[in-house]
């Protein structure tokens, strides 16, 4: 088991180099001089005087890879430069969103999973019925709709034909259910396939047969005997949903007004500000490596099969 | 004339409700500019906002633009893009993973590690962060979608070219001393891109929500080309008072979107490529063989 652990550590920490070096390219490869860009920023002339003088602060004398060095040693320890566009250190607005995007996901993987086990269910107990055929074709619409159309049908019916909840903002409880729901839709149309799936495969094993011979009822076998079997797959495709989720934030925050990561680095595109753009870069691809992570982990928890394999 | 016919009967199995939505949406992208029956950007503020009327079918805008005409325009514009992302990320797929297929070793190890980092990055974010590099434009989107679509196809022509190249016939290619160039050329790109081209069909439908959603954010297609994700968030600000320009172009798109996704889970269904096993293998080489006794026997 420890075995494991290492090796699958061992594993992300490679995917770590790997995704760091990804964003240190991209914004090396830039066109354009980023020198002739900061300079322009800071409201002066660029003479070639000044551009060199900036250039040399930022240390863009220096070799490609000492470059990378010293970028991500001050990444590890939490500095991820100075904002091109308002001049404040990158960090101090990343800690500020990184709480409003982690609920946004937190809220919306929670509801995510507790529609998608409802629907899946009730795909699995009336297999090729009404409900299931149902179940199936709002998946069906739910992995189809645009996310930002969501968002707007989520405003146009709940906060302009019935004010029920707020169309923005992020200020307590009531606020918060909107974005929640447009963020959980997509995800939730793929895990009721997952579980309806796993469910009717569950359910055509021999320990079912066993089950039913001794006398028990379909819903205590959907329960107890085919839900523990599905819980590796679910938490996988959980996992990866969950990852997609951050790039749903970034359509779905802006919409809302929510300051979050999504938000940011939206904007960060928009202004091509290299350092936001490359902080918010590294975040996320960390957030999917450890989230693989930790998929893996809970999968191996769960799932005596991979449990014994390892020990 | 043969081809049509087994074309046809290929169209026949899949189904129907699928071949209505992506037959009309492509008859309306194609042929958009005919059937539009206004000037998609002539203004006219003294209209603005109106509702259906026998001049304006669907309304107008909030600069008075014609609803309709700019809905069927839009459908042109969603076609162009999203076949010019397909075309290109296609391309690279299919070279690369061919290539991956035909090498095998250590270039098909390096080649599917990319395409996995690749597929295990959200394309939203892959295409947001090359566009904010590279700065907006028409063309950096299309560049910065085909960059995010590629290791789908290409991860799709890499299982389709090891499995023709575990075909008998390339082995007897390979025993007649067709030389590699013969092999890949003549035989493992013509097979891979035929089969290849009916799986990227399927993937349509998410691509055009990537235009949309690019453009909704402001990124992809500019004003004044109308476009579903653009015209929606233009039409946002006066959801309150004019719903019917916020939910036009988001269930054309939803329809667009339903029918290609309805598409693509019937052949994920019906073919899935599998490289042949060693099993099988085994059993086809002693098939074969066996054919020769009989030859011989004769």
């Amino acid at each position: 088991m420890f075995h494991f652990i290492s090796k699958r550590l061992k594993h992300s920490l490679v995917l770590l180099f790997l995704a760091s070096l990804v964003c240190f390219t991209l914004v090396v490869s830039a066109p354009g001089n980023v020198a002739v860009l900061i300079a322009e920023l800071r409201g002066a002339v660029a003479t070639p005087g000044y551009v060199d003088q900036v250039a040399e602060e930022i240390g863009l004398h220096k070799p490609l890879l000492m470059r990378y060095v010293d970028w991500l040693g001050d990444a590890v320890q939490g500095d991820f430069g100075i904002s091109y566009r308002t001049g404040q250190a990158v960090n101090a607005d990343l800690s500020k969103r990184i709480l409003v995007t982690g609920m946004l996901i937190a809220g919306g993987g929670v509801i995510a999973t507790l529609i998608s086990l409802i629907l899946g269910f009730l795909g699995a107990f009336w297999p090729y019925r009404l409900p299931d055929r149902a179940s199936r074709g709002l998946a069906l619409i739910g992995a189809s709709t645009p996310t930002f159309f969501v968002g707007a049908l989520m405003i146009y019916a709940f906060s302009v034909s019935f004010r029920i909840f707020p169309s923005f903002g992020f200020e307590g409880p009531e606020s918060w259910v909107l974005p929640w729901l447009t963020v959980a839709v997509l995800p939730a149309a793929v895990l009721s396939r997952v579980v309806r799936v796993g469910l009717e495969d569950a359910m055509s094993s021999p320990f079912v047969l066993t089950a039913k011979s001794k006398g028990l009822g379909r819903t205590a076998i959907l329960l107890r005997e085919a839900l523990p079997n599905i819980t590796p797959i679910f938490i996988n495709a959980l996992g990866t949903q969950v990852g997609l989720m951050t790039a749903t934030a970034i359509i779905v925050e802006p919409l809302f007004a929510w300051q979050g990561l999504g938000d940011y680095f939206l904007a960060g595109v928009r202004f091509r500000d290299f350092m936001v753009v490359q902080a918010c870069l590294l975040l996320f691809l960390s957030f999917f490596i450890v989230v693989n992570l930790v998929v893996d982990l809970a999968v191996m928890l769960t799932d005596p099969r991979i449990r014994r394999q390892w020990s | 004339m043969n081809m049509l016919k087994t074309i046809l009967a290929q169209i026949n199995k899949m189904p129907r409700a699928a071949l209505i939505t992506i037959g009309l949406f492509l008859a309306l992208g194609i042929f958009a500019p005919w059937i539009a029956p206004q000037d998609p950007s002539a203004q006219n503020l003294l209209d603005a906002g109106g509702g259906p009327s026998a001049a304006h079918w669907l309304g107008t805008d909030n600069l008075g633009r014609d609803t309709l005409s700019r809905l069927i325009i839009a459908a042109n514009t969603s076609l162009v893009s999203v076949g010019s992302v397909l075309i290109i990320a296609m391309t690279i797929g299919i070279l690369m993973g061919t290539i991956a297929g035909y090498h095998r070793g250590w270039v098909d190890d390096l080649l599917m590690r990319i395409v996995d980092v690749g597929l295990s990055i959200p394309s939203l974010i892959t295409a947001l962060a090359v566009i904010g590099i590279v700065g907006p434009g028409y063309w950096t989107m299309v560049m910065a979608l085909s960059l995010a679509w590629w290791p789908m196809s290409g991860r799709i022509s890499r299982g389709v070219a090891v499995s023709i190249m575990s075909k008998p016939h390339i082995e007897a290619l390979r025993v007649l001393g067709a030389s590699p160039w013969r092999i890949y050329f003549g035989h493992l790109l013509p097979g891979t891109i035929g089969q290849v081209m009916v799986y990227a069909t399927a993937d349509a439908g998410t691509a055009a929500l990537a235009v949309a959603t690019l453009s909704f954010l402001g990124l992809g297609i500019q004003p004044p080309t109308p476009e579903w994700g653009q015209m929606l968030v233009d039409a946002l600000p006066y959801l309150e008072s004019d719903p019917r320009q916020v939910l036009l172009p988001g269930f054309a798109l939803t329809a667009a979107v339903i029918g290609f996704n309805i598409l693509g889970e019937s052949i994920a269904l019906n073919r899935i490529p599998k490289p042949l096993t060693r099993r099988m293998l085994a059993l086809r080489r002693a098939e074969v063989a066996s054919w020769g006794k009989e030859n011989s026997n004769a």
